[in-house]
Order: C-alpha cells, then sequence, then structure tokens
C-alpha cells in the first residue's frame, strides 16, 4: 500500500479475533468447567450449541429481513447484499441447528426427530423458507428485480415467524417434549451453566458476524470486479 | 375503489369467458377426492377420517396452486401490465381485485368438494358442525387468495413460476393447514385435546390479517419495475 | 396541474438498466408544452424503454426525469392521469370486448362511461364495440389502443410506433386524433416524415443517449 499511514484492522478482521477468544472460552467452558446435567448428562452439553445456534440463526433472520425493508425504502444496492448475506448464513445455522437438534434427539430420545415437538416443528417451517428465498435468488438474474423480489420474500417471512410458533402449538396435543430451560421463572439453570450459555451464545453470535463481514467483503469484490469488466466491455 | 370494482369485474369476467381456472380446479379436486377415497380403502372411522381430512386439505392446498399460477396470465401474456401500471390505479388495488377472484374460485370449488367429502367419508359418522366448517374454509380461502396473489405477482415475471410459486408457498402453507386440519377434524368428532375451536379460527383470522396487510403494502414493490 | 409555460417533459442523465445491460445511457432531452418530439433510432437504441419510463411503468436508475416538473418516480401518482400510454403492444385483453375493455380503463382513469363511444367513433371502431377485442385485426387492435389511450383526454401522449398496423384510414384517424390533441407528445416511429406537419423536433437516439 502506497502511503505512510499505518493501514487499519478492517472489522471482519476485528470480528474474527473477538469471535475466536469467544469461541476458545466457550469451548473450554463448556468442556472443563461447567458441571454435568444431572439427569442428562454429558450428552446435555450439546445444548450450549444447539440453543445457541437456534437463537443466532433467528437473529440472522431479523437481521435480513430488517434490512430487506431498509432496501425497499432507500433502493440501495448495498442493502441487498446486507440483507442476503444474513439470510444465506441462516441456511448454514439453520442446518447446524437440525444437526445438533438431531443429535440431542437420538441422545436424550433415542428418535433422529419427533413431529410432536413444537419447536423442532417451527425450526423447521422457517428453515424451508430460507431454502425457499434461495430458490427464488437463484431464479432471477442479479439486478435490481432480484433484490427487489428477494426482499419482499423475506419480508414476508417475518409474517412467518409467529404464525408458524402459535400455529404448531395448535396442532400439537402434547408440548412436553422439548427441555423447556426458559419460562417464565427465568433461566431453569444454576449461575455456571447460564454463564455457560452466555458465552456459548456470545460466541456464535459473534462468529455470525465474523461470516457476515467476511462474505458481505467477499461479496464486494466480487461486484466491483464485474462493474469493471462491464466497464470495460462497454468502453471497447 | 371504483378501481378496485372494475378490476375485480375484469378478473371475474376473464374467467368467465376463458373458463380455464376453475374448471381445472374441479377436475383436480374431484379427482383428488376420489383417489384418496379408494386409497383409505372402507376405513371411514375417526382415524380414517382424520387422515383423509389432512389429505383433504392438502388437495385444497394444491387446488389453490392451480389457480394462482394462472394470475396474471393475461396480463403477462399480452404485455397488459404497462397499460394498467400507466393508469391512476393503486397497485394495490390490482392486489385486492385478484385476491378476491381467487377467493371466489376457491370458494366455488369448494362448494362441489365439500359436499362431497360429506359423501365419501362422513356420511357414517356424526355429523361436522357445518358453520364452523364453512367458516375455517373461506378464512383458509382467504389467506391462501391474497398470500398467493402477491406470490403470483412476483412469480409472474420468471420463467420457472410454475414450480417456483409452489416452493415459495409451502412454508406458509404449513401452518395454515396444520391448524385448518384441526379445527375441521374438531368439528366431526369433538376432541378433549383443550383445543379450541374459536382459537382455530382466531388464528386463521389473524394469518388473513398478517397476509392481507403484508399483501397490500408489498405488492407495489412487486410489480413496478 | 399542468403549467401552460413550463417543459412537459425533462430528462437529464437518464440511466435505465435491464439485469447488467445499460438501455438508457445518461439521456438529455426536453419536451416543451404543447410540441411533438419525434424519437428515431435504430432498434434497440432504446425508444422504447425511454417511453416505458416516462410513462412512469419503469423507474429511473440514475438522472432525472419530469414530466409538469414533477420528479419521476417520487410524484409518478399525479402524473399518470394526464399521461396517455400507446406501446408496442394494443395492451388489452383479447377476451373481453372492446366495449369491455374501454369500460375498465374508464373505470381506471375515473372517466365518464359516455367518452367510450366518442373515443370509439373517433378511430372509427364504434360497430366493433361488442366484439371480442382478440378478433379485431391488427390494425383494428392498433385503432382500440389509440383509443384506449384518447379516452381520458391526456395532456401528454407517449406513442410507440402508432403507425404500425394501420391502413389509410386508420392513418387518417391518428392524423385526426393528434391534430385535436391540444397537448404534448413523444412519439417513437421508424417513419419521421409521416409526421413532419406535427411534430416539432426529432432526437435521433443511439445506445441509449442522443445520437
Amino acid at each position: 500500500m502506497i502511503g505512510s499511514r499505518r493501514p487499519r484492522p478492517d472489522g471482519a478482521t476485528v470480528a474474527a479475533l473477538v469471535a475466536a477468544v469467544l469461541m476458545t472460552a466457550a469451548l473450554a467452558m463448556i468442556f472443563f468447567y461447567v458441571p454435568t446435567d444431572v439427569s442428562e448428562g454429558y450428552s446435555q452439553r450439546i445444548f450450549y450449541f444447539h440453543v445457541p445456534i437456534a437463537l443466532t440463526t433467528y437473529t440472522l433472520f431479523v437481521w435480513g429481513a430488517v434490512n430487506a425493508a431498509r432496501y425497499l425504502l432507500r433502493r440501495d444496492e448495498s442493502l441487498d447484499l446486507k440483507s442476503y448475506v444474513p439470510m444465506h448464513l441462516g441456511v448454514i445455522f439453520g442446518s447446524l441447528t437440525l444437526v445438533t437438534g438431531s443429535i440431542w434427539a437420538n441422545i436424550a430420545w433415542g428418535t433422529w426427530w419427533f413431529w410432536g415437538d413444537t419447536q423442532l416443528t417451527t425450526f423447521l417451517i422457517i428453515f424451508l423458507f430460507y431454502c425457499a428465498y434461495f430458490m427464488l435468488r437463484f431464479s432471477v438474474e442479479p439486478g435490481e428485480r432480484r433484490a427487489t423480489y428477494s426482499a419482499v420474500y423475506a419480508l414476508l417471512g417475518v409474517g412467518l415467524i409467529p404464525l408458524s410458533v402459535i400455529g404448531v402449538r395448535f396442532a400439537q396435543s402434547n408440548d412436553l417434549i422439548h427441555p423447556i430451560t426458559f419460562n417464565s421463572n427465568g433461566a431453569n439453570m444454576d449461575h455456571s451453566m447460564f454463564l455457560t450459555f452466555l458465552v456459548a451464545l456470545a460466541a456464535m453470535l459473534s462468529l455470525a458476524v465474523t461470516m457476515y463481514l467476511v462474505e458481505l467483503r467477499g461479496k464486494r469484490i466480487d461486484e466491483r470486479v464485474r462493474r469493471i469488466r462491464r466497464l470495460v466491455e462497454e468502453g471497447v | 375503489m371504483t378501481a378496485y370494482r372494475a378490476l375485480l369485474r375484469k378478473d371475474l369476467l376473464l374467467e368467465l369467458r376463458g373458463r380455464e381456472i376453475v374448471p381445472a380446479m374441479l377436475a383436480f379436486v374431484i379427482g383428488s377426492l376420489v383417489l384418496v377415497r379408494f386409497g383409505l380403502g372402507g376405513v371411514t372411522q375417526a382415524g380414517g377420517t382424520q387422515a383423509a381430512t389432512g389429505l383433504l386439505w392438502v388437495a385444497a392446498v394444491f387446488t389453490s396452486m392451480l389457480a394462482l399460477v394462472r394470475s396474471f396470465a393475461q396480463e403477462r401474456e399480452h404485455g397488459i401490465w404497462d397499460g394498467l401500471l400507466s393508469t391512476p390505479a393503486d397497485r394495490a388495488a390490482i392486489w385486492a381485485a385478484r385476491a378476491s377472484a381467487t377467493f371466489v374460485f376457491l370458494a366455488l370449488t369448494q362448494v362441489v368438494a365439500v359436499p362431497l367429502f360429506w359423501l365419501f367419508f362422513l356420511q357414517d359418522g356424526p355429523s361436522p358442525s357445518i358453520l364452523v366448517l364453512v367458516a375455517a374454509l373461506l378464512l383458509a380461502d382467504l389467506g391462501v387468495a391474497m398470500l398467493g396473489s402477491l406470490l403470483a405477482g412476483l412469480t409472474g415475471g420468471i420463467a420457472a413460476r410454475e414450480v417456483l410459486l409452489p416452493v415459495l408457498f409451502l412454508p406458509f402453507a404449513i401452518p395454515l393447514v396444520t391448524v385448518a386440519v384441526r379445527v375441521t377434524v374438531h368439528t366431526i368428532s369433538p376432541q378433549t385435546s383443550g383445543f379450541h375451536t374459536f382459537e382455530g379460527l382466531g388464528f386463521l383470522a389473524l394469518y388473513d390479517t398478517i397476509f392481507g396487510l403484508l399483501g397490500w403494502a408489498l405488492f407495489e414493490y412487486v410489480v413496478e419495475d | 396541474m399542468r403549467s401552460s409555460d413550463g417543459d412537459a417533459v425533462v430528462c437529464s442523465g437518464l440511466v435505465r438498466r435491464f439485469g447488467e445491460r445499460l438501455v438508457l445511457d445518461g439521456l438529455e432531452m426536453r419536451v416543451p408544452a404543447g410540441e411533438r418530439v419525434l424519437l428515431t433510432g435504430p432498434n434497440g437504441s432504446g425508444k422504447t424503454t425511454l417511453l416505458r419510463v416516462i410513462a412512469t411503468v419503469l423507474r429511473p436508475h440514475g438522472g432525472e426525469v419530469r414530466v409538469w416538473d414533477k420528479p419521476l418516480p417520487a410524484e409518478a401518482k399525479q402524473v399518470r392521469p394526464d399521461i396517455g400510454y400507446v406501446g408496442h403492444e394494443p395492451l388489452i385483453y383479447p377476451t373481453l370486448t372492446v366495449g369491455e375493455n374501454l369500460a375498465l380503463y374508464a373505470s381506471l382513469y375515473g372517466v365518464d362511461g359516455g367518452r367510450i363511444g366518442e373515443a370509439l367513433d373517433q378511430v372509427g371502431l364504434a360497430g366493433r364495440r361488442a366484439d371480442a377485442a382478440g378478433d379485431l385485426s391488427r390494425g383494428m387492435r392498433q385503432r382500440l389502443a389509440l383509443a384506449r389511450a384518447t379516452l381520458h383526454r391526456p395532456a401528454l401522449l407517449l406513442l410507440d410506433e402508432p403507425t404500425a398496423g394501420l391502413d389509410e384510414d386508420g392513418r387518417a384517424r391518428l392524423a385526426g386524433l393528434l391534430a385535436s390533441h391540444d397537448g404534448s407528445a413523444v412519439i417513437a416511429t421508424h417513419e419521421p416524415d409521416w409526421f413532419a406537419e406535427v411534430a416539432g423536433s426529432e432526437l435521433r437516439l443511439a445506445a441509449g443517449k442522443a445520437a
């Protein structure tokens, strides 16, 4: 780089460092600090992966929808990217949620899936929504139309969350399968477990932020290359 | 309001002249009911009825896909969007008219399908609460019509629309069908599972409200280029 | 709503893309009030796109478009009641009758039903009111498109190759329409000579901007 200024570390690098620290701390706490659960045993520790990943998925979804609304209002191309990337990450984190959930289900109940469980089914609906979002995105040429359609669909998804939560709850006659860790009285766990959970949650969120910033940067570079190529073609 | 009325009249007239949508829907739903009837054999007790109800609702959703995919077909094929969009008419009025017409087509289909369903599956058992069943159907039809018309406008310009529209609709259909089936089954043989019909219908009404508002607000973004 | 001395249309630096393709590339155009401007140029030069942008059917991607000093797309709603657009397609429903098509547009423009008869007379389709629009010949459909566009007596006419498919009588009707039109017009055409008498100026397009 030309110039005497020292280059500032960019957002992605900072986030990566923070995530690395938090992930290390979380892993350490999950495997060495937190006590073993009395009723479920050692394998209960997957909870510290599964729930933070699930919560991160929901957060990504909301973040994608917020930027979708901003895109429709401002028609700023960068907002399309900032809406798409969280949705894309949502698929990744969502898959991980389903995988960790499935592992946990197998350990705890001996099945790989249980349709009677509200939260699993709700999550599946939302995961299907993400996949549909992707199909939509790949069916349209890049440009304003694709950005608009994606934004509209993302906002429709916002209506889907409360409806699928309520709807699935209606349909289940027994909702006592999914371990209820958080209820109206607060966290149903002791301090060390709660602390570990929080660190794990922070770690997952910072991991998501890192991936968001990295992917955003990568896509911006792609976009710039494409623009340069277009300019070259038109100039010739 | 005049724009909405004029557009609704146009949509209904188009179907009256063209007769493309409703006959296809009728054929599909009758065929589905017949297949399900034979598929389930002679089972008409509670378990069989429940399965049949589920299948009825699935058939209803796929039938509505037939209608929705053909929404705005004329506007698309003959480039009439430019004509409609250059008028002062509210874009939301275009959506509302289309949703209303689709609702009418769905309701018409059910006028045939519901008696047939009763004939095939409910004759031997206790008679259902017709009022609740009709209310559930109409509420579900409205939700499907409103959300579906928005998605139809969205996928209209996409080549893969016939596959894409059902895919985009699927996640939204699940909570709808889930609750609708419970409400319908509940009207036939009342369950003691703590499920309240009123709440079920209330959910469907909430569904309609949410997607009605979203459809109203978002349609203009979908059609404007 | 429309100032008698302001410009009908002003485009400055107008940009419009389709996907990645640049169709309008910094276009400059001015249509003074009451004037008729011809748009000429080869296929693909952006004539249709330009008309569609002014008709508020397409949003500009860059630059500025003002119709009667109202910026698009922000104030497109205020502009639409006074614009009459004829596109490549006649923009009518083939399975509806001529009368039903015009009744729809009359409602959408808030125009009294009596105008339908007048408009049909003007284009020479009075006897075809009950016929299905799809049964009309190409030339008749083009006349119907003209009737549709002038139903609400717009102050600005945007015509995309209006002579296409018209026979001698049809062309005479078109000339009559233009003569009795007391507003502005932008007319894309491959036959600028035919419009020589009515046109005030010509804008030749090439690759999305003035040639």
